[in-house]
């Protein structure tokens, strides 16, 4: 069954804690016997949270005060992230505000590409995926998914499930890209987070928008299926979800939201359909290939 | 940048690449498809087989520039080096030194000087279209290393290495827009620096130099940064030349769409090469066609025994400026 999904307008930055609070009462997490934290933010390459693609540090700031209020200030809590095809995350921490976040709040950041890797094998829609998990995501207490609200080119959307796919250890997670939406509910088949608080301050859509959107949930497949509503799809069309659905990792019956309206953000968000540039982005590709075997020309090294 | 400059060279008359050096297996893999008869991992090594070579086309990280123009000067070969010519003035001044003593044909990669919008500027400007050019505003701001193409790479970790790289963008980006006001105007001093660091890394990612003349009025506002995601074709890239009978700005120059120059581009090439006649590369890109330009031009020079337009010293001179504007940024941080 689905979960309750929290959406709260967070026009300035001293309101996040708050709302984060209000997302966390509203659907009634609590969580008890904690004794280790992991957050995992998307820190997918060095561009900062203006830009749309990575996780604002306020927001894991406002997170990791209310964690330290719940569970104690002792209590050990780890961000992390691992590295991908062109980030590297000694770079990233450093780029996107987390070493500074990290000295403020002594809290630790942790390389997962550095981790002790566990393989895994998991099946989905048939096809056996072998999935380098970094051991310690699989022994914290609490694991809190703090992703963005962006949309792909591969995957129309990229929010929660999306964001656990940045925890394989592998730096070149390119290599499953042919198999990219099977990957990312395998992955969240074997990682499945406690809570997901999503940073949709700055939305990504056609080009970033402020969309003051701080959104919650227990469960990372009905902030999917909510955030693909606010960015203009249509969920049951989403292939991650319905792939999650086929494999049971999630129900969108008894999905609810509460808080603020939906359709408030869905008309502020920069739609794009994804299609159009997939296409053309292809044709493009496509045309230059063949211009280049007929005419003996060069290929400019961003395409090549 | 290395393999751009091979794929050029069989675009140009008369020359045959030999030799490539590269670390990358891909790259060694590409130029062995393409009939290059020698392959190395270690550019010292081909260097030292250098008996088969006339000249060498340089394109290895800023720390390896002195080493490898030395080896390649001393072994009597001409020599073509990525910009910038060094990381810093001491190593310039070193490799003016020994480009003098060679006597070699020495070209440094300003190709900036080579960009169509570039030339015809530089054409109307010494037509005295816009009468005494006053100001020059030059801009460029973009994704610089952290750009990603169609198969995402990490930034290379010697560009975030303030040692290895000798600086940041200003260094990688505004040595070009330096050189281009030395190109318009003549000899720069500088005024004013202000370096910025974004994005906590060793190497600044945001500049801003204020130039003049020393022997006219003329000033130079140059801006630049990797602060910004740009993607390809797109290229926020512009020179505006304020004269006081008019001005010329680099962005009435490039094709307004992108796109459609390409397919017309791409057309005429296609009818070249229908016809057997020779093709204009790159050109469809627009922007690319000046690295073509620019190594037609060397191989030119060496077949005619003339000094290249840009020599050692504008290399020299340009890191001048740049080692000067890191040191006065860094007096006013202190």
């Amino acid at each position: 069954m689905g979960e309750l999904v929290s959406l709260i307008r967070t026009s300035n930055i001293e309101e996040i804690k708050n709302s984060i609070y209000k997302i966390l009462n509203t659907i009634n997490f609590n969580k008890a016997q904690v004794s280790s934290v992991t957050i995992k933010p998307n820190l997918c390459n060095y561009w900062p949270s203006s830009t749309g693609y990575t996780t604002d540090p306020m927001v894991v700031a406002g997170i990791i005060d209310i964690i330290r209020e719940r569970y104690g200030k002792s209590i050990p809590m780890r961000i992390v992230e691992s590295d991908a095809s062109a980030m590297r995350t000694k770079y990233a921490f450093s780029a996107l505000g987390y070493e500074k976040l990290s000295r403020e709040k002594e809290v630790e950041l942790f390389n997962l590409s550095k981790d002790r890797v566990v393989e895994r094998e998991v099946k989905v829609n048939n096809r056996k995926i072998n999935l380098k998990i970094p051991s310690s995501l699989l022994n914290t207490d609490l694991f809190i998914n703090v992703p963005k609200l962006k949309i792909m080119r591969e995957t129309h959307i990229t929010c929660a499930l999306k964001n656990i796919f940045g925890c394989i250890a592998l730096p070149r997670k390119s290599i499953y890209h042919p198999y990219l939406h099977e990957t990312i509910v395998g992955i969240n088949k074997i990682l499945c987070p406690n809570l997901t608080i999503v940073d949709g301050l700055v939305a990504l859509g056609r080009c970033p928008v402020k969309l003051d959107l701080i959104m919650g949930s227990k469960d990372p497949f009905s902030i999917d299926w909510i955030a693909s509503q606010i960015m203009g799809y249509n969920p049951s069309r989403i292939k991650i979800l319905r792939i999650a659905i086929k494999e049971k990792l999630g129900d969108p019956a008894g999905i609810e939201i509460c808080g603020d309206e939906l359709n408030s953000f869905k008309s502020e968000f920069p739609k794009v359909s994804n299609s159009i540039p997939k296409l053309s982005w292809k044709i493009q590709l496509a045309l230059i290939n063949i211009y280049e075997k007929i005419v003996n020309d060069i290929t400019p090294p961003e395409l090549d | 940048m290395g393999y751009l400059h091979m794929m050029n060279c069989f675009h140009i008359d008369n020359i045959k690449v030999v030799s490539v050096a590269d670390r990358s297996k891909r790259a060694l893999k590409k130029a062995e498809a393409l009939g290059v008869k020698n392959i190395y991992t270690d550019y010292r090594d081909l260097l030292n087989s250098s008996n088969v070579l006339d000249a060498a086309i340089i394109s290895l990280p800023n720390f390896l520039h002195l080493d490898s123009i030395q080896m390649a000067l001393e072994a009597g070969l001409d020599v073509f080096v990525e910009k910038p010519m060094a990381k810093n003035v001491s190593e310039g001044q070193r490799i003016v030194e020994l480009v003098e003593k060679s006597g070699n044909i020495f070209m440094v990669g300003h190709c900036m000087r080579f960009l169509d919008a570039v030339e015809k500027m530089k054409k109307s400007v010494e037509k005295g279209s816009i009468g005494k050019i006053e100001e020059i505003t030059l801009e460029e701001i973009i994704s610089g290393p952290f750009s990603q193409g169609k198969n995402p790479k990490p930034v290379p970790e010697w560009r975030l290495d303030l040692e290895k790289a000798g600086g940041g963008v200003l260094l990688d980006i505004g040595y070009h827009l330096i050189d281009l006001f030395r190109f318009f105007i003549g000899e720069g001093k500088l005024v004013y620096s202000r370096l910025d660091y974004k994005f906590n890394f060793p190497i600044e990612d945001e500049a801003i130099v204020i130039l003049s003349s020393p022997v006219s009025s003329t000033k130079g506002i140059i801006n630049v940064g990797y602060y910004q995601k740009t993607s390809f074709p797109e290229y926020n890239f512009r020179v505006i030349l304020q004269g006081n009978a008019g001005f010329i700005s680099s962005e009435n120059m490039v094709p307004k769409n992108l796109y459609l120059y390409a397919i017309k581009e791409g057309i005429k090439n296609f009818t070249r090469r229908m016809i057997g006649k020779k093709i204009k590369p790159l050109s469809y890109t627009y922007y690319y066609e000046m690295y073509h330009k620019e190594l037609e031009y060397f191989f030119e020079c060496i077949r005619r025994d003339i000094e290249p337009s840009v020599s050692a010293i504008d290399g020299l001179e340009t890191i001048k400026i740049i080692e000067e504007s890191y040191n006065f940024s860094k007096k006013c941080e202190a």
